[in-house]
């Protein structure tokens, strides 16, 4: 990867860095005889934004269950620098389609609830659930119960909550599928933002071709089931994308192609 | 449905019938060895004593005929318990006027169980039926009432919009939605209804029969029969786990929407 | 943008008469909709798009009939809309199918209601759920069936009473977007196949500029008509074309500002 000329900041500089944060082995998983992750390896670099797409129903949701070890593997193995992968040892968050906030918890309480299992003292919580709400514009609502915000804010609160523990790695199901596209692109704007200011390493898995080519670093095309990597794609445009830009009507026609099934 | 037994399956049973077996096993083990022998028969003298009082007759009948006796009394308590509960329950669900009429009477009546009508019941009706039949009425009515209730409660506004949007006029939204809708509902009260109408029953016997399941029982008291009385409560055992295993293969049939997979 | 002025009152489907929609709680009034006014001919496909949750289902369900007006009317078909009826097929975000009856059982629902004879309903409902696309699985119950297919089963519901109006409500909101492609492409077949007239509710602006005739953008909270657009792309539109990708952008941008 090379195209240095269109990084402006100089936080992305490390995004080039080849330093490999994840290695997926063999990943291979089966429900009885029906297979449905057949072989699949990947690596992931420091700080960069990894965009997952493939076909409806290609087994999307298992390749992530197994990516976080909510189902154990047949096969293969996941490392995060160099290590087996530890959620006590390393940091992960997850943010998944449904928004998961607990209802009783308000919302500073929400975000700083991983910091508070993880044993981070008071003031060192304090800082960061101050820093990221801001960061998220969720100041003004940190008292408010999740039953009273609308759905793009309880996204917020997820992702707010997901970057208050400093994450090494983000691992995001199609967060915004049920947004609508205007506030889809707000969001996710937010997050790229998020994601330029902290170095974290992404790996985000959707449907939508769209979104992917607007996201990511590099593409990783799934094939139907069994899941196996069809094709990877680089993607250096500048950023910030425009979604009529020819080259970026290039790239989501080629990653159409290569999964359209409709 | 189709039956598949697969290898879990199996395992399962076969699991049921070692636990199955261990209990016998330590109950035989402790009558033999323990003073347990002075109050407790061995379990093969019950067995037996079950096997021929099928075909000998305890007291003026045999064994099958005393559970068809009690099932008969149930299956007329029931019955009543089941289509008045449900009348009243769609009324109380659907109409504001009678459930402001019939609630506060219905709600102090609920708490009273069904064995507490015995004394009442025999100072109105004698010993006779219909005091079996009142009894086993009260037990059952209750649950089935609250359970359609809610059921026709909550029916879903936006399915009823959709059947009138259809061109349903009120009887066929009626007949067509609310009923449907409640059918769930309605079928969990039945099956608590009838597992209390099972227990009012054996009560009532109890007080003052001479046939009968709940007779067995304390006919057997009466003469110091241990045999007898485990002989009643396993029959009682029996005639509960058919009665529930009924329901069941019932509401699967009637609730086949509601099951998901293949 | 050309308004509607023009046609001839012999042609118009549905008529919405400066409407007002005003929601009211114990303590604080809402208001939802204000001065509604739009026209939309016999067999036109008007998408109602905007932002946010606030007035276009309302609206949407003015139209229906589910919920009335604070002030102003509706005419479908020169008819004054006072309640729901069969004159409107509805298809829902959610569905709405009965999850108790089969594919078969929801499609004929509507005529079963109006009394038409089993074998003539059979044969109707029968030519819908061929045209969407459900042959053999007319027996499934909808809990069996994927997103996709539980929506074809809805619109073949809408359509099997043979209404003149056909109403939907974010229909594809809840599908992955692969699927949403597919439905999109199949409801602009069945469109083709099958006049009628159209509204569509929707905040997916690919999804409106790729079905409509007319693009009406709503405002946010009290919801009101801030513009409107005549697509006249030919058809079938093509999502990453220059000029789809230009009128999105141009409809985002004229959106965010009303934001």
């Amino acid at each position: 990867m090379v195209n240095n000329n269109t990084i402006e900041e100089e936080k992305i500089t490390s995004v080039q860095s080849p330093e490999v944060k994840v290695q997926v082995r063999g990943l291979t998983k089966s429900f009885g005889d029906l297979l449905v992750l057949d072989d699949v390896s990947f690596d992931v670099r420091k700080g960069e934004f990894l965009c997952i797409v493939g076909p409806t129903g290609c087994g999307k949701t298992t390749f992530l269950n197994s990516l976080t070890k909510l189902y154990t593997i047949d096969e293969g193995e996941m490392l995060v620098d160099g290590e087996p992968m530890d959620l006590k040892k390393h940091d992960i968050a997850y943010i998944f389609q449904e928004y998961s906030t607990m209802s009783w918890l308000r919302v500073d309480e929400n975000v700083s609830f991983g910091l508070r299992i993880k044993g981070y003292p008071e003031e060192v919580i304090k800082e960061r659930v101050d820093k990221v709400l801001k960061m998220i514009g969720l100041d003004k609502y940190r008292h408010y119960y999740p039953k009273k915000l609308s759905a793009s804010m309880l996204q917020r609160v997820v992702i707010a909550r997901a970057f208050a523990v400093e994450p090494e790695l983000l691992l995001m199901d199609e967060p915004y599928g049920q947004l609508d596209l205007q506030l889809k692109y707000k969001l996710e704007d937010e997050l790229l933002r998020l994601w330029e200011k902290t170095g974290t390493t992404v790996i985000f898995i959707t449907h939508n071709i769209e979104e992917a080519v607007y996201l990511s670093d590099r593409i990783l095309v799934l094939t139907n089931k069994p899941a196996k990597i069809k094709e990877e794609l680089i993607n250096d445009l500048p950023r910030p994308r425009d979604i009529a830009d020819p080259k970026f009507v290039e790239l989501r026609n080629r990653v159409t192609e290569l999964i359209k099934w409709w | 449905m189709k039956r598949v037994f697969t290898k879990e399956k199996v395992q399962m049973a076969l699991w049921g019938i070692i636990g199955l077996m261990s209990i016998l096993l330590i109950w035989q083990i402790s009558v033999m060895v323990t003073s347990l022998g002075r109050i407790m028969p061995e379990p093969i003298e019950v067995v037996k004593s079950f096997l021929i009082s099928s075909i000998k007759p305890v007291g003026r009948y045999t064994l099958l005929q005393h559970m068809l006796f009690s099932l008969l009394r149930v299956f007329v308590g029931f019955s009543l318990s089941g289509v008045s509960g449900i009348i009243l329950g769609i009324a109380m669900g659907r109409s504001k006027t009678i459930n402001s009429i019939a609630s506060p009477i219905f709600n102090m009546v609920r708490p009273i169980p069904g064995v507490a009508w015995i004394p009442l019941a025999i100072l109105w009706f004698g010993i006779g039926e219909t005091t079996k039949y009142f009894i086993i009425f009260m037990g059952g009515f209750a649950q089935v009432v609250v359970n359609t209730m809610s059921g026709a409660r909550k029916v879903d506004k936006t399915l009823v919009g959709a059947a009138r949007m259809l061109g349903a006029n009120k009887r066929q939204e009626f007949f067509r939605i609310v009923i449907p809708s409640s059918v769930p509902y309605i079928f969990a009260g039945l099956q608590i209804s009838l597992s209390t109408s099972w227990m009012a029953v054996l009560a009532a016997e109890m007080v003052s029969s001479y046939k009968g399941s709940g007779w067995i029982i304390i006919t057997g008291m009466n003469n110091g029969n241990t045999v007898q009385i485990l002989v009643g409560m396993i029959s009682i055992g029996v005639v509960g786990l058919g009665l529930a295993n009924l329901m069941r293969i019932i509401e699967r049939r009637l609730c086949s929407w509601r099951i998901q997979g293949q | 943008m050309e308004n509607t002025g023009t046609v001839t009152a012999k042609n118009i489907m549905i008529k919405c008469n400066s409407i007002f929609k005003t929601f009211e709680s114990k303590d604080d009034e809402n208001e939802v909709i204000r001065n509604f006014n739009l026209e939309i001919k016999e067999n036109e496909f008007v998408v109602l798009f905007g932002p946010g949750q606030c007035g276009k289902t309302t609206v949407l369900n003015i139209i229906a009939g589910l919920e009335q007006s604070t002030k102003g009317e509706v005419f479908v078909n020169g008819r004054k809309i006072t309640e729901p009826g069969p004159d409107r097929g509805m298809v829902y975000q959610t569905t709405a199918l009965f999850p108790w009856l089969t594919v078969m059982g929801n499609v004929e629902f509507g005529p079963k209601s109006l009394g038409v004879k089993k074998k003539e309903r059979r044969e109707r409902a029968q030519y819908y759920i061929d045209l969407v696309g459900l042959k053999g699985f007319e027996k499934h119950y909808p809990i069996k069936l994927s997103g996709g297919m539980q929506q074809r089963v809805g619109i073949a519901r809408a359509y099997c009473n043979n209404p003149p109006v056909i109403l939907l409500d974010e229909p594809f909101g809840a599908l992955d977007a692969q699927t949403r492609y597919l439905m999109e492409e199949e409801l602009g077949r069945i469109c083709t196949k099958e006049k009628r007239t159209i509204v569509f509710v929707t905040n997916n602006i690919e999804e409106a500029i790729y079905l409509a005739d007319r693009i009406v953008l709503l405002t946010n909270c009290p919801t009101t008509i801030r513009k409107e657009y005549i697509i006249g792309l030919p058809r079938p539109r093509d999502y990453t074309s220059n000029d789809f990708l230009t009128l999105r952008k141009e409809i985002t941008s004229e959106m965010d500002e009303t934001i």
